[in-house]
């Protein structure tokens, strides 16, 4: 009696957990988001779901096939990543744009990178920041749900408006298919109590961006300000899903700290400081591509190697206190303070000087629409008038469009040379358009100048063009009609920038809010 | 429980087969099989040759120098052949293979006891040399070399490992449960040989039994103690032994010795015991046959020298229709694959699992892209990063595996390989890179000469 046995190197176990495991526990742990997303936004977004995975997975099998590789389509990932992608779209998006975007993933970012684990970016993400820069318009067109507004919750609260945060918390609110925070949270805190994924890496990015925002968000520790931006933008949906992904984060304990915090802050900086609703994303991607170099250089000590073990083998177990501190510890605490203090000091010494330049940059763009003032003066009445308005918007037809200020303009002998407006329009392509209207002493428009525009460079931005703004110059006409095929003749038509009928439709509103408020509440015609 | 170490892992013990089941000897029958190399160091030199009449006990190898061990015959009879055999590491070794003639007649009788109670260190060392006792939890280090440290007086903690973490091994059990009062007379006389040290006895909580034996036996005993340590696989290594006993972990570069620590199976500190106490050498030590295929699994107290074909015969055989897929000697984790179950019974084997599936086969556990998980880095015991070693010696980069990533620490115990989602052959790779490394370094040294 003598079997044949199987000779192999030891360990003789494994353990239960595979690739396949793991990946499809990810899977389960997206579930949730996924199908709350689908139950609030339709049919559509279980199209888009399957579709995005789909494709994924046919991907990855074609590049399996062709290039004679093992299949890897099985293992799972490809499904990870294609249902990422369809959770981090809007709802509404064509069909094609998650068979793209997941082709862009699976093939450029993962298969052609050497496959799974190798990647340099998270793949869903790359593939929506590609998609988002390709088709802008189609992936942040949200909201069937909500009809009044088509902006999402962040854009929103960018722009300094007051955000549901319940609704928000539900995924009610607008936004992609995975915007259900309870959802993600339970999936998210699933995958970590399984130790899938790194505590480290997502409650560091939470924190950070937390203590981030609480620093420099201008409004202090305000829970209702921190929640709402934590809830909005995919925070959750990138910090628990997207930067905890194995390939792109560090393996280190002490690395996926230093990359969380780093993610944590851009993530704020960006929310802060870019005025795109969809900055999350770049701040993650930004993350993942400093992995390789965290990881070359935050290698920890072996146990034998740390300083508390050499101390205690030579017996001297008591440290100064200082040296008792891990010394990345130290180094990072270190430089934090110093960026933190340097910060604040930069920001305390320029806020004066960046405060006096708007005014002063106000003022420009104000004598410009209106020649020979020298002055400008409040009018008592009129701002009482504003005050009761409290930034709402003005009127029932001119969209979202608020007045922020009248002014009388003196010319240097302290007669009235005309009247000046401030009107911002909420409808812009990305974020709020401020227009200045001129006008003289009779109520003719003098002509607009833009004190805010953010608009998509070559398109929206071309409104400043003399073209398009000129054609308000000189008119004397109580409101605007925008004309979209171009050619206008009468006076108070206005050829829309081509390509931006958004844009235009905005300032022409604008416009006419102001016309409108100077007619009917400055001059009592109405 | 805070007694334990960092990392390790916790894979499917398989004790429950055997826990229970009391020591039973097992005589043997036939040809008997002794290696002359079953240690670390020099392989010991035939004393015997063909057509020599031997009896039990008999020292059939001759240690050669210090580190080296001898070999001690089991069973009285014929020496047939002094000649290349097989045995459980796969290699041909020199052997001394006696035919049994079944009366065990006896050099002595082994079961009188002789007076210690004035006997020397240098005694008690001469009288572990002569029995041929080396590290019976595996690796074979000669027992007497471990115990001459430099400096005996800096010792200040004998650990004896009783912790058995390897799953389906339940014999160090089961001679805890009965033995326990030799266990703590042999940890006493090692004693003898440090003033300053204290003797703590580690047990994982998964046997309560044993650890309530040995408790019982050291009760009013002031330089022992029992410590029982949480059941987690990496348990029983010297090293993680030592960090849950003194709170240090040493490198590679230093003996347990320099930190005070000497750690000793408590299989070896029985052995001493029957050596010191009764002149008995080592020729029969406690093993586990068991395994899914085993008809009737169990412990036992073998003969060294025996196959395991034999014991298996002897023990009832396989299940009915059972085929075993892999045979591993030692524990699953860090024990080893044997090619053939005729291959002898040695001092270091500790017992021989039987399994009908072979975990490590690809198809069941196919090994995938690595993930970057890190799961290697949590259950290393050693603190190093294995993901990253992985990558350096996958790129040939021994360079930063040795300097950057001290990847000359590593244990080779087996815990990234277990837990490693992708089933990357980690271990491998790091025993091939440390190979590597030190042949390369050998190399050098000699181009200076």
């Amino acid at each position: 009696m003598n079997p044949v046995l199987n000779l192999s190197a030891a360990p003789h176990v494994r353990d239960r957990w595979t690739t396949k495991f793991i990946m499809y526990a990810v899977c389960a742990a997206l579930l949730p988001a996924t199908v709350v997303g689908i139950l609030v936004s339709g049919f559509h977004a279980f199209l888009v779901v399957l579709v995005s995975v789909a494709s994924a997975v046919v991907t990855e099998y074609l590049f399996d096939r062709f290039c004679h590789k093992e299949d890897t389509w099985k293992d799972g990932s490809a499904v990870v990543t294609g249902l990422t992608l369809a959770l981090t779209l809007s709802p509404q998006v064509p069909l094609f744009l998650p068979i793209l975007g997941s082709f862009f993933a699976i093939f450029v970012v993962k298969c052609c990178f050497g496959g799974l684990g190798k990647n340099f970016v998270n793949p869903a993400l790359a593939a929506r920041c590609f998609l988002l820069i390709s088709f802008g318009t189609a992936m942040t067109s949200y909201g069937s749900v909500d009809s009044v507004s088509s902006a999402t919750p962040v854009a929103l609260l960018m722009t300094g408006r007051a955000v549901n945060i319940t609704k928000m918390f539900l995924g009610t609110a607008n936004g992609v298919i995975g915007s259900s925070i309870l959802a993600l949270l339970v999936g998210g805190l699933f995958l970590w109590a399984m130790e899938i994924i790194h505590g480290e890496i997502c409650f560091s990015i939470l924190l950070s961006f937390t203590l981030f925002m609480g620093l420099f968000g201008g409004q202090g520790f305000d829970p209702y300000f921190l929640l709402a931006h934590l809830c909005g933008g995919g925070v959750i949906l990138g910090s628990f899903f997207m930067a905890s992904d194995y390939a792109t984060s560090p393996v280190t304990k002490l690395g996926q700290l230093v990359y969380g915090i780093l993610i944590g802050i851009l993530g704020a900086l960006f929310r802060l400081k870019s005025g795109a609703a969809d900055s999350f994303s770049y701040s993650v991607i930004i993350g993942n591509l400093f992995v390789p170099l965290i990881d070359m250089y935050i290698i920890p000590k072996p146990f034998a190697y740390t300083r508390k073990a050499i101390a205690a083998r030579s017996h001297e177990e008591k440290l100064p206190l200082l040296r008792r501190i891990p010394r990345p510890v130290l180094v990072l605490t270190v430089i934090s303070v110093i960026a933190g203090v340097a910060l604040s000091g930069v920001y305390a010494m320029t806020k004066d000087i960046i405060e006096e330049q708007k005014r002063a940059a106000k003022r420009a763009s104000y004598k410009s629409v209106c020649p020979g003032a020298a002055d400008f003066e409040t009018d008592p009445e009129i701002d009482l008038y504003l005050e009761e308005l409290d930034g709402e918007p003005y009127g029932m037809t001119f969209g979202r469009s608020t007045i922020n200020e009248f002014l009388v303009a003196k010319d240097e002998n302290g007669a009235i040379a005309g009247y000046v407006l401030n009107v911002t329009s909420a409808d812009g392509f990305d974020g709020d358009i401020g227009i200045a209207l001129g006008l003289n002493r009779d109520g003719m428009l003098n002509g607009i100048s833009f004190t805010s525009l953010n608009e998509t460079p070559g398109m929206g931005m071309r409104a400043a063009e003399p073209a398009f703004k000129d054609q308000f110059s000189n008119k004397a006409v109580s409101s605007f009609v925008l004309n979209k095929s171009g050619g206008s003749s009468a006076d108070n038509e206005i050829d829309s920038v081509s390509g931006a009928s958004t844009t235009s439709g905005a300032v022409v509103n604008a416009v006419n809010a102001g016309l409108d408020f100077f007619h009917t509440v400055v001059k009592g015609d109405g | 429980m805070n007694n334990t170490f960092r990392g390790g892992i916790h894979p499917e013990t398989h004790k429950s087969l055997t826990r229970d089941l009391p020591l039973r000897p097992v005589e043997a029958k036939g040809e008997m099989v002794f290696p002359l190399l079953q240690h670390i160091g020099k392989p010991a030199l035939p004393l015997v040759k063909k057509g020599d009449a031997v009896l039990v006990g008999q020292r059939i190898g001759e240690a050669d120098g210090f580190v080296s061990a001898h070999v001690i015959s089991s069973v009285s009879g014929k020496v047939k052949a002094v000649e290349k055999r097989r045995v459980q590491n796969g290699q041909m070794t020199e052997c001394v293979v006696i035919e049994n003639d079944g009366s065990y007649t006896s050099l002595e009788p082994y079961d009188s006891r002789y007076d210690v109670s004035h006997i020397t260190g240098e005694e008690i060392l001469r009288r572990i040399r002569d029995a041929g006792i080396i590290g019976l939890g595996g690796a074979g280090f000669p027992t007497h070399v471990k115990l001459s440290p430099k400096d005996p007086s800096a010792i200040r903690f004998l650990i004896a490992n009783g912790s058995e973490c390897e799953p389906y091994l339940t014999c160090t059990d089961q001679l805890m449960r009965t033995e326990s009062a030799a266990i703590v007379e042999g940890l006493e006389l090692m004693l003898r040989l440090f003033p300053n040290a204290r003797g703590v006895i580690c047990i994982e909580d998964n046997k309560p039994e044993a650890i309530a034996a040995m408790q019982a036996a050291v009760a009013g005993r002031q330089k022992l103690s029992v410590l029982p340590c949480k059941a987690k696989y990496g348990q029983g290594g010297e090293k993680m032994l030592i960090e849950t006993v003194a709170g240090i972990f040493y490198p590679a570069s230093m003996l347990p010795a320099d930190v005070g620590c000497i750690v000793q199976n408590v299989c070896t500190i029985y052995a001493i015991e029957r050596a010191v106490v009764y002149h008995e050498p080592l020729y029969r030590h406690v093993f586990t046959l068991t395994g899914d295929t085993v008809a009737s699994p169990g412990n036992f107290i073998v003969r060294d020298g025996m196959s395991f074909a034999e014991l298996l015969e002897a023990a009832g055989g396989l299940k009915e229709g059972a085929c075993p897929r892999k045979a591993i000697v030692g524990g699953p984790v860090m024990g080893m694959a044997i090619s053939s179950l005729s291959v002898p019974i040695q001092k270091t084997s500790s017992g021989v699992a039987l399994v009908s599936v072979d975990e490590s086969e690809v198809g069941q556990s196919k090994m995938t892209a690595c993930l970057r998980c890190g799961r290697c880095a949590t259950v290393c015991p050693v603190g190093l990063t294995p993901q990253m070693m992985a990558d350096a010696v996958s790129v040939g980069d021994l360079e930063r595996y040795e300097k950057k990533l001290y990847g000359l620490e590593c244990l080779a115990c087996g815990c990234c390989g277990f837990i490693c989602p992708a089933k990357r052959p980690l271990v491998q790779m790091f025993l091939s890179a440390k190979a590597e490394i030190l042949s390369r370094k050998r190399a050098q040294a000699g181009g200076k000469k």
